[in-house]
């Protein structure tokens, strides 16, 4: 037997494995996003060209949902970053000293994003919620956190909070993963602690924090359990994420190729990101 | 400008005293080489002169101003390190130009210095690329660049050639030694490679467990080390020692049957020392010292004898490498008498 022959048998399991667990789907997501499909004719779904394409292209919906997303993921990311760096940075020789504080400050990634979308729901609560009922008892006054005006807020707040510990993990390896005898080559030449900062360590951490910035956008923009379980797709769709329109079009509306074509459009886009910031990462590094 | 002076300098880690009570001075335009054996404490003295690390207690002057409490910024010196340092994404000409622009000198005349250190260290054709384009050597250099660009007013080396192989250490250090003459200004050189040390030093500081044993010149470091630990530190091969001997007004008394005429001493003596290349070997005949070939080394020019010496141990003698020798011979051992360093007990010299 040949070592290719070879490569393909034991290749086999694994490739057999992602046909039947992704290219299925794919396949079946394709066929579905271009037939006239509903839960009564699942098994025999005719074919209606681009319609539901079309459909979803004047959906004044879904352009607001993707804007959302957009938003989400780009506000986020880069909020999660900026504080995480800066902690990073902030809390580096504290944390040196003392290795447990990683495991306290980290604690809000171990909880649940859905369980997050709970415990929001009933701390912001307008009656029982502990937060308005301070507001009220001190300062006579709280806003509507999930009033229309408020809620991109409140959800970008609660979307930080809980994520900003993985960019400050991330960004605290990178930073402590620096040689020191750099820092001190520069110290020695003349390098003042900011000027340090801005062209010895920030460079040195620049491929890291595009990776964080990269992971956090992604999961921000396919943001689904925490907003949903909180405010649902909010007052007038104004918490409509593109996960909760492609999910509420299928299962609520019953409309499967709508929300099919709309998770085609999804996963065009996703890919045309994924490259050209996969080809943006390679180029740094080289 | 340029005189570097440590007043009862002390530091510990911990409750470790890594360095004990340490003065020195080192003149403007002098080359001071800081010696001694692992853990002695003279990477820690050379961080502290460049304020890397705190200084415990004493002080530090620069020209005559107390820098103790100012941040290595604030020095104005400028530091090589034995792995380089280089910042990674820099290509070479920012690498040696960064501390200019942190300077804020103006650009041509930071594009004339960077050339005029290129040309220097010849460099030149790399400007342009980064750093892990180029070879260790080359690194080195690059990182001697970066430290001469600034003028600063005094060089700190720490072990810059130990990760070099040994042909390139050996024309590093050639060029380190012509780049002091050049430029004149004060370096201070810490290795634990006693020729580095002989080769290029105006001054050489000892250090043992954080003390100095001793300061001299190249040359009184070895015609008269003050102690022991000195004289083995210093020469290569190293001094013999031997130990436990009796001064009787005429002689060394070792043993029974061994004894070397050394005319009169002052001072009651115990240890004998002898460099290798002060032993002749004779015929054993006309010697009071006879011994046998252990081992011997050639080395081309020279032999590197080990003789076994009855009643006293091993003598390692430097012998002409025209000898011809055989392992076992009988030979005799006539030493030098005007070179002979003596010491006491304690290991002082007598």
């Amino acid at each position: 037997m040949t070592t290719r022959q070879e490569n393909r048998i034991l290749a086999a399991p694994v490739v057999l494995f992602l046909l039947a667990m992704l290219g299925f789907p794919t396949i079946i997501d394709i066929i579905y996003s271009l037939s006239e499909v509903s839960f009564e004719n699942l098994r025999s779904p005719s074919f209606n060209g681009g319609q539901n394409f079309v459909t979803v292209f004047n959906d004044a919906e879904f352009w607001s949902a993707s804007w959302f997303s957009l938003k989400f993921g780009v506000t986020t990311a880069f909020a999660e970053c900026a504080l995480g760096l800066i902690l990073a940075v902030y809390l580096a020789p504290i944390i040196r000293n003392n290795n447990w504080m990683i495991a306290v400050l980290i604690m809000p990634m171990i909880i649940a994003p859905v369980m997050m979308g709970l415990m929001y729901r009933l701390v912001l609560h307008e009656f029982v919620g502990s937060l308005p009922h301070y507001l009220y008892t001190w300062f006579n006054w709280s806003p509507a956190f999930l009033s229309r005006e408020n809620v991109f807020l409140t959800v970008f707040t609660i979307e930080t909070l809980q994520w900003t510990p993985f960019a400050f993990l991330l960004f605290y390896m990178a930073y402590q993963a620096i040689p020191s005898d750099m820092r001190e080559a520069a110290a020695v030449d003349g390098t003042r602690p900011w000027r340090m900062f801005w062209y010895i360590e920030l460079p040195q951490m620049a491929p890291t924090i595009a990776v964080g910035f990269f992971i956090r956008f992604i999961d921000g923009f396919r943001v689904f359990d925490n907003i949903f379980v909180l405010t649902g797709s909010g007052a007038g769709g104004s918490t409509t994420s593109l996960s909760i329109y492609i999910y509420l079009s299928f299962f609520r509306s019953g409309d499967i190729g709508k929300a099919l074509a709309a998770s085609v459009v999804l996963f065009c886009v996703a890919f045309v990101i994924l490259f050209f910031a996969g080809r943006f990462l390679r180029r740094k590094r080289a | 400008m340029g005189t570097i002076e440590l007043k009862n300098v002390k530091k510990s880690f911990g409750t470790t005293d890594v360095i004990k009570d340490v003065s020195l001075i080192a003149e403007e335009g002098e080359f001071v080489v800081f010696v001694g054996p692992s853990g002695c404490g003279k990477s820690t003295l050379l961080r502290l002169i460049s304020g890397l690390e705190e200084t415990d207690d004493g002080t530090i002057h620069i020209d005559g101003e107390d820098v103790t409490k100012l941040d290595p910024y604030d020095r104005n010196l400028s530091m090589v390190f034995q792995s380089y340092a280089l910042y990674p994404h820099m290509s070479v000409y920012e690498n040696i130009a960064f501390a200019l622009r942190t300077a804020r000198v103006p650009k041509p005349e930071i594009d004339r210095k960077v050339r005029e250190a290129a040309e220097t260290l010849k460099l030149t054709s790399y400007l342009d690329r980064k750093p892990k384009d180029l070879s260790g050597g080359q690194r080195q250099r690059v990182a001697i660049g970066r430290a001469i660009v600034r003028e600063p007013k005094g060089f700190l080396f720490d072990e810059p050639l130990s990760n070099l192989d040994a042909a390139l250490r050996t024309q590093t250090r050639i060029e380190i030694a012509k780049l002091h003459k050049q430029l004149g200004s004060t370096m201070i050189y810490v290795t634990h490679d006693q020729i580095e040390a002989m080769t290029l030093a105006d001054k050489i500081v000892v250090l043992k467990d954080g003390q100095v044993m001793q300061i001299g010149s190249p040359k009184e470091l070895y015609a008269r080390p003050n102690s022991t630990f000195v004289a083995q530190f210093i020469g290569s091969p190293k001094m013999n020692l031997l130990p436990n001997g009796s001064y009787d007004g005429q002689a060394m008394q070792f043993n029974k049957n061994v004894k070397i005429t050394v005319g009169s001493v002052q001072g009651k003596p115990t240890v004998l020392g002898v460099r290798p290349e002060d032993i002749t070997l004779c015929d054993p005949e006309a010697s009071e010292l006879r011994a046998k070939v252990a081992i011997y080394e050639f080395h081309g020019a020279d032999n590197n004898v080990f003789v076994d010496v009855p009643g006293l141990g091993n003598l390692n003698i430097r012998a002409d490498g025209k000898l011809d020798l055989k392992d076992g011979q009988s030979v005799g051992l006539k030493v030098d008498t005007s070179q002979i360093h003596y010491f006491d007990d304690s290991g002082a010299r007598v």
